[in-house]
């Protein structure tokens, strides 16, 4: 198991693309984006750090 | 079938990809480091 070539980040990072289709992913992946902007934004506001 | 990723990218696909991914996502950095400048001018949290 040892002869198994270790990852070198990020001249790697693209080879996330020969798992992950982007034509199938793209907009899943920024829909998950915007779910976790509304969220942290729903965060900061209930906690009362938005503008007052 | 053998030597195809699991996603059907070819590296030069990917690699093509990862590029612009690179660029959209610098810029995203950008402007949300811009939007809390602006908020940390306006009413710091701390």
């Amino acid at each position: 198991m040892s002869d198994v070539a270790k990852p070198k980040n990020p001249e790697d990072d693209w080879k996330i693309w020969l798992v992950v289709n982007p034509a199938t992913w793209l907009m899943p992946i920024f829909f998950a984006l915007l779910v976790l902007a509304i969220a942290v934004h729903w965060v900061v506001f209930a906690v009362g750090l938005g503008w007052q | 079938m053998a030597d195809q990723s699991l996603s059907g990218l070819t590296e030069q696909q990917a690699k093509e990809f990862h590029e612009q991914f690179k660029v959209t996502y610098t810029a995203f950095v950008g402007l949300a480091a811009l939007a809390h400048l602006f908020v940390i001018a306006a009413n710091p949290w701390w």
